[in-house]
């Protein structure tokens, strides 16, 4: 395995940071730089679902991830970033100031290679369709806390069917009052029980 | 009170603490820790919940007189005038911030810095002055300025206005309701203390990992805070238990909660119950890994909430002969599910979870905003029909546990009456009469310094 890779499965951040400036210094192109970051984030990603992570190693690795992405941004300029995993929109819905959990999914898609259009918070419906329009991406994540949500998911995912995106658009709800009850009640295609779930599932409806 | 309202009082109450103490009583209790449906139940808007005390008080009195069978009432809720008087940053109210249907929210954010837990751990009075209340308090932001003056002074005002109506609240639910509490007072595990209102969930687990002998030493100061906290605002009766919603340890690997969470967390807990109270504590997410350790507390003291993502039929096998526990209604059940699902539920965990006694039917910490009315009196019916242990025990409310405070010197203070004596270089006459309502005041405004916590 990879030494980058491997120091970012193991969450050993001083060395991840050692290993990133010492390619830069050997020239390495900052896409291969990327691609060791992505393998090692679904190395983490990999821990998680079998219990030898937790969140708060799914949370480290982001982070330190967001770390090397910000260093690695001028260099990124001008060239593409590889090869693109798809594009997700994704937001907490409206009314929902909360943002952990969608914060988490959202470096680690970006970790998997995907574009993502981060709406942030309190995101009602019309911004959701106009970003789907907009980029033309495939899949809409809808994230939330509080369970008084429910109606404002069922209402975006009505909204993005009516808006003739039902066909091409998969949406996905996740957050801790979600389960499969309320995915059948929202009328969403699938409900992620965790982050890494997410991911996967993304990489599926692409794959 | 009236002797009907003072018999139910004795019988609801006697039941509840008899739950939380693994004792026999006639039937399971009705007991959620925070009724978010009884607020709005009426139809009152959540805005008038936080600003319209008298409204709140009139929808839970509806609320009581629609289900009878429900046995507590919680009490202490956030004055939104307070927060207005001092600029809290921390929550995001509704019909200020918020439509007025919308809950009130947390806004985590970094009020403490990485690299300032030198100052927290020397001194935290001095850090709160210093660092953290001019973060979280906007009208104190500029300290020292007259607007800063006027915070406080306003803040000092409106909790005792907030004191005189949450008073007025138990005195009615009480008198004319024969309505207990769930629980009075409150604290947080030191480790929520940082991850929630000062370093927020990504700092704190950063320091995890960058500074963790710095999180531990600052959690170990933070011990006697909240258990002063605690104490402070518990009900001095002890007839029902203190508060503590977990909010970040779930979050955490068993290996972090075991070294950076739990000891000092037991340490609070392990205060609270040898000055005999009981607690109440929301294991909030999935606290499976963690939850064992409520076995190395003593038996029957620790009611555990037991959260939507958490397993509660797991929860009986491991701690549930140890501990009493609460929940085993889903959020989407009240809110989205039918009655007969919830009979079914109901049903089921009577079989199962509520053998033997020790638990509370409840939602995951809450019945929520949106549940059903339907749902609702479902719920209470099926424990009417499968819940009831034996008819013929006639539940009465536990004598006072005694206890002492032997961890630290109790009740906090910044000036103690010695240093105030010695300035006055002694007193004429009767001396408690101007020490007991010093330390009183004293120890009133250190707590209401610590309260922003949560």
């Amino acid at each position: 395995m990879d030494e980058l890779v491997q120091a970012l499965r193991d969450l050993n951040e001083k060395k991840v940071y050692e290993l990133v400036e010492e390619r830069i210094d050997r020239g390495v192109a900052a896409v291969e730089i990327v691609k060791a970051c992505n393998e090692g984030m679904i190395a983490v990603g990999e821990k998680f679902s079998t219990c030898e992570y937790f969140i708060s190693q799914l949370i480290f690795s982001s982070e330190i991830l967001k770390h090397v992405m910000k260093r690695l941004e001028p260099l990124l300029q001008g060239t593409a970033g590889g090869p693109s995993a798809g594009k997700v929109v994704i937001g907490t819905v409206k009314g929902d100031i909360h943002d952990i959990g969608k914060n988490l999914v959202v470096t680690l898609l970006r970790g998997a290679g995907f574009e993502v259009v981060d709406l942030g918070v309190d995101v009602p419906a019309e911004r959701f369709i106009a970003a789907l329009k907009e980029t033309g991406a495939n899949i809409l994540g809808l994230s939330a806390l509080l369970n008084f949500t429910y109606t404002e998911m069922k209402h975006v995912v009505e909204r993005v069917r009516e808006a003739g995106l039902g066909d091409k658009v998969k949406i996905i709800i996740g957050g801790a009052p979600c389960n499969e009850q309320v995915r059948q009640f929202t009328g969403a295609d699938y409900y992620a029980v965790d982050a890494v779930a997410g991911v996967s599932m993304c990489r599926q409806i692409y794959g | 009170m009236a002797e009907d309202k003072k018999k139910l009082f004795d019988e609801r109450l006697g039941r509840y603490q008899a739950a939380i103490a693994l004792e026999p009583t006639d039937r399971i209790p009705i007991a959620t820790g925070s009724n978010y449906f009884a607020e709005v139940y009426s139809g009152n808007t959540n805005q008038e919940t936080i600003y319209d005390p008298d409204k709140w008080l009139q929808a839970e009195l509806t609320f009581c007189r629609a289900f009878p069978e429900v046995d507590v009432l919680r009490d202490n809720r956030i004055w939104g005038p307070l927060f207005d008087a001092v600029g809290l940053r921390m929550y995001k109210l509704p019909g200020r911030d918020l439509s007025p249907r919308d809950q009130f929210q947390f806004v985590e954010a970094e009020y403490m810095k990485a690299d300032e837990y030198d100052q927290l751990i020397r001194s935290p009075i001095e850090f709160l002055f210093d660092r953290w209340l001019p973060r979280i308090l906007g009208d104190f932001e500029k300290s020292g300025s007259i607007r800063s003056y006027m915070a406080f002074l306003k803040g000092g005002m409106a909790q005792s206005a907030m004191g005189q109506i949450m008073r007025n609240r138990t005195m009615v639910l009480e008198s004319e309701m024969g309505m207990p509490q769930p629980m009075a007072g409150f604290f947080l595990a030191p480790f929520d203390v940082l991850a929630d209102g000062m370093r927020g969930l990504t700092g704190a687990l950063m320091d995890c990992y960058r500074q963790p002998e710095k999180v531990i030493a600052a959690c170990d100061v933070l011990v006697d805070e909240m258990a002063n906290l605690a104490l402070s605002t518990a009900d001095p009766f002890k007839r029902w238990p203190i508060f503590v919603p977990t909010h970040k340890a779930c979050f955490l690997s068993p290996e972090q909660f075991d070294t950076l969470y739990w000891p000092s967390f037991k340490r609070v807990m392990e205060i609270l119950i040898g000055a005999g109270h009981t607690i109440r504590a929301y294991l909030e997410g999935d606290w499976s890994r963690h939850w064992h350790h409520m076995l190395e507390l003593p038996k029957g003291r620790v009611l555990c909430d037991i959260d939507n993502e958490g397993d509660i039929f797991k929860a009986k096998k491991e701690i549930g002969h140890h501990q009493c526990l609460a929940g085993g209604i889903k959020d989407p059940q009240f809110i989205l599910g039918t009655p007969e699902e919830m009979r079914r539920q109901v049903k089921l965990l009577c079989e199962t979870v509520g053998q033997g006694g020790g638990f509370i039917i409840s939602g995951g910490c809450n019945f929520p905003y949106t549940t059903k009315p339907e749902n609702f009196r479902a719920m209470i019916d099926a424990v009417m029909e499968y819940g009831v242990y034996d008819p013929a025990v006639k539940p009465h409310a536990l004598p006072t546990q005694a206890g002492d405070i032997k961890a630290f010197n109790y009740p906090k203070m910044v000036t103690p009456w010695e240093v105030k004596k010695a300035e006055l270089g002694g007193v004429m006459g009767n001396e408690s009469l101007i020490a007991e309502p010093w330390k009183r005041l004293e120890s009133m405004a250190y707590v209401w310094l610590w309260q922003w916590v949560l």
